[in-house]
């Protein structure tokens, strides 16, 4: 080959080289005016309540950003994945593949996060889940852990799972649980996390689980009734646990009604009608309301249309607001975002600090409440 | 108690865990058998009603109609419709009593079967007669009512944003009494009673109406009906009007029953519906109710021994079996005579 022609090609290699190296680094990235974060959750579907429960929170924390003019906007893209593993699978390839999108506030749904994983993993998409509360999702033995991406601002159903069992039999005497699960990577862990602390507290006198859609629960409500039982848990979603809730009811059951977090959503009383008074349920969440003054929640109100803020609103303000914290010291790369989310250690809007362990659990983990449905209304009632 | 029909009471490997084994507690069979038979008759009579829907069309066209199923979802939102915005009862509207309250299910009723009735005929003229005219091959046929069926649900996925939704209990669910645990509810009581009702009109229609002789005659060869001077397109709309007006009346209990609705939810229904009507010989009135009441009582007493889990594993596997012995269906030869 001509020397002349060699020696070009090795200019014009070198160039591309530096050039792509400047392409890449940090320098260009704080050059950037705007990035922006995902929401990935239910936000249609027969869950949908949970996701817009949520997004109002990371709405009003990225306009209270915004509204301080920092040098890098933020934008928030919703993602809609239905609490649906099949359909985020679809939806998170999507999400990776926007290059704006430098942090993802999500998911909502166990499910959801697993069959995001392989395509942020790929992508280096730092998550923060705001209610994601499967304990395998971080576990290091399991094969469908999210590390390193996953990151959860919400107690694992380690936690809740037990509060979930005490909070259901708080001030019943002589305990018999009939424990039910919907067969989701959710709800079928959190129910059978239950057992533990139910058998302590009394006797499981029965367990069954049903897959998630099924229309008719009228045997589970017989079994039910036959067993004995004074204490029905389930774990699963707001549609089934109405339709089952309603079955019970309407078979004669007249025990206590209980579910976790994945029940906990504002549509659930309309759902399960008269069957939904006294129901306990229970959610790793303070109620945004409690922690933000008259001014705030006036504020927020104007900024989302939420009057009240509804379950987990407080996580995804939380996990919004470490992914705008990271931003504004200037981690504008997925690969920044990743470093500095891994590292950080941030103030709760109630105060408390949230830093991650190795495989994105908060140390030390978080509080779980219980809630009741009064009047058709979910209320807060005590720490479960 | 009561004699039953088996006795004897024993719990095999009840692990009071939530693993995925087999747990069977026979013990059920005898604390709830008339629970769960009256429930179970419940739910396969609303089976062997949008069961009627898919052995109709079968009768006559030797072709499964895949869009009924949306038809029976069709009809429950219809049935939701007339309730909340037409007659305007909000959804946490107390319970109707006396005439008004018989008014209005009659109305709910009647207009869901109307509404049902008027798709499927709509769903033949789309999907099946101009492609019959055309003399298009028979798959043609089943791939243009699966679109139909496919269009169908996701206009209503895109209607209600995908989400649930719920009937006003306009019914209150009094009890008529108890017999050894068996609640005799209302609404489990009209969908035991209607399903019966409708089916002795329709097989009496069928087996000794002119029409009904026309539809079994066309069932029977179509060729020759045409000789006989038999209208065959106005036979099979009326076969798909019958199997509308069935599949309408069923989604109008099972929105009285289970209260809630979503757009998929046609999609279980059709699978249950479609396994009834093959169990009991598809093409076969008779087959059909007894194959719907076949499966109800299957799918409860399965759920409560075996464990809800296993519900679908053993419906199958009993579906299978009943076809390798009787690849008619139970009814398939037994009362060929009484074929659409």
């Amino acid at each position: 080959m001509n020397k002349k022609i060699v020696s070009g090609l090795a200019i014009a290699a070198a160039a591309t080289l530096a050039l792509g190296v400047v392409a890449t680094s940090p320098a260009q990235a704080a050059a950037k005016t705007s990035v922006s974060l995902a929401f990935e959750g239910p936000l249609t579907g027969g869950d949908a309540q949970l996701g817009q429960d949520q997004i109002p929170g990371a709405i009003y924390a990225i306009a209270l950003y915004n509204a301080k003019n920092p040098k890098v906007k933020v934008t928030l893209v919703k993602a809609d994945s239905q609490c649906d593993g099949t359909v985020a699978a679809n939806v998170a390839p999507g999400v990776a593949a926007n290059k704006a999108i430098i942090g993802v506030i999500g998911t909502s749904c166990s499910g959801e996060a697993r069959a995001s994983f392989p395509a942020f993993k790929a992508a280096g998409l730092t998550m923060i889940a705001p209610s994601a509360s499967a304990v395998s999702l971080t576990d290091p033995k399991a094969p469908d852990r999210g590390f390193p991406v996953f990151h959860r601002v919400v107690a694992h159903d380690g936690f809740q799972a037990p509060a979930l069992a005490r909070y259901a039999a708080k001030g019943v005497t002589s305990p018999k649980f009939y424990v039910i699960d919907d067969m989701t990577t959710y709800g079928g862990p959190l129910a059978k996390g239950t057992l533990a602390t139910a058998n302590k507290l009394g006797s499981v006198v029965g367990t069954d689980s049903v897959p998630k859609g099924t229309a008719d629960y009228t045997s589970v409500a017989s079994k039910v009734k036959a067993s004995g039982a004074n204490v029905v848990i389930y774990g699963g979603y707001t549609t089934d646990a109405a339709k089952l809730f309603k079955a019970l009811r309407d078979g004669g059951y007249t025990g206590i009604l209980a579910s976790g977090d994945g029940t906990n959503t504002s549509d659930f009383p309309g759902l399960a009608g008269k069957a939904a008074e006294g129901v306990r349920l229970t959610a790793a969440d303070v109620p945004f309301d409690k922690l933000l003054t008259a001014a705030q929640l006036a504020d927020f109100t104007k900024i989302t249309g939420i009057k009240v803020p509804g379950l987990y609103s407080t996580t995804a303000y939380n996990a919004t607001n470490i992914f705008l914290d990271c931003i504004t010291k200037g981690a504008l790369t997925r690969s920044a975002i990743q470093l500095c989310v891994t590292n950080g250690s941030w103030t709760g809007a109630g105060g408390e600090t949230i830093k991650f362990d190795r495989y994105g659990d908060i140390i030390g983990g978080a509080p779980v409440g219980g809630y009741l449905v009064k009047n058709g209304v979910i209320v807060y009632d005590s720490v479960a | 108690m009561w004699p039953l029909p088996f006795g004897g009471v024993a719990t095999l490997h009840n692990t009071l865990d939530l693993n995925r084994s087999v747990d069977m507690n026979f013990s059920v069979i005898t604390s709830q058998f008339w629970s769960l038979a009256l429930q179970g008759l419940s739910l396969g009579l609303i089976y062997a009603l949008v069961s009627l829907g898919y052995t109709m069309v079968y009768g006559v066209l030797r072709l499964i109609n895949f869009a009924n199923s949306e038809v029976f979802m069709v009809g429950t939102f219809a049935t939701l419709f007339i309730e909340t915005h037409v007659l305007g009862y909000a959804i946490n509207a107390p319970s109707l009593h006396g005439f008004k309250l018989i008014y209005t299910l009659f109305f709910a009723f009647v207009a869901s079967m109307v509404a049902c009735a008027l798709l499927a005929i709509l769903v033949e003229l789309v999907a099946y007669r101009r492609l019959r005219a055309r003399g298009a091959n028979r798959l043609a046929s089943l791939i243009s009512a699966i679109g139909v069926s496919i269009f169908l649900l996701e206009s209503m996925r895109i209607i209600t944003i995908s989400r649930p939704m719920t009937t006003p209990r306009l019914l209150d669910k009094w009890s008529f009494g108890t017999f050894h645990g068996a609640n005799f509810r209302i609404d489990t009581m009209m969908a035991i009673i209607f399903p019966i009702l409708i089916f002795i009109v329709l097989d009496q229609f069928v087996g000794r109406s002119r029409l009904g002789k026309s539809i079994r005659a066309v069932s029977m060869s179509e060729e020759n009906s045409k000789l006989m001077g038999i209208n065959i397109n106005r036979v099979i709309t009326l076969t798909f009007c019958i199997g509308g007006l069935t599949t309408g009346a069923a989604a109008f209990l099972y929105t009285t029953v289970y209260e809630n609705t979503v757009f998929n939810v046609g999609f279980s229904m059709g699978i249950a519906a479609f396994t009834a009507a093959v169990l009991g010989g598809i093409g076969n009135l008779r087959g059909a109710f007894f194959g719907g009441l076949a499966l109800g009582l299957l799918e409860e007493f399965a759920s409560a021994i075996l464990g809800s889990q296993w519900k679908a594993v053993t419906v199958f596997t009993v579906l299978v079996v009943v076809l390798l012995f009787r690849p008619n269906g139970l009814f398939g030869e037994a009362v060929q005579q009484t074929r659409t």
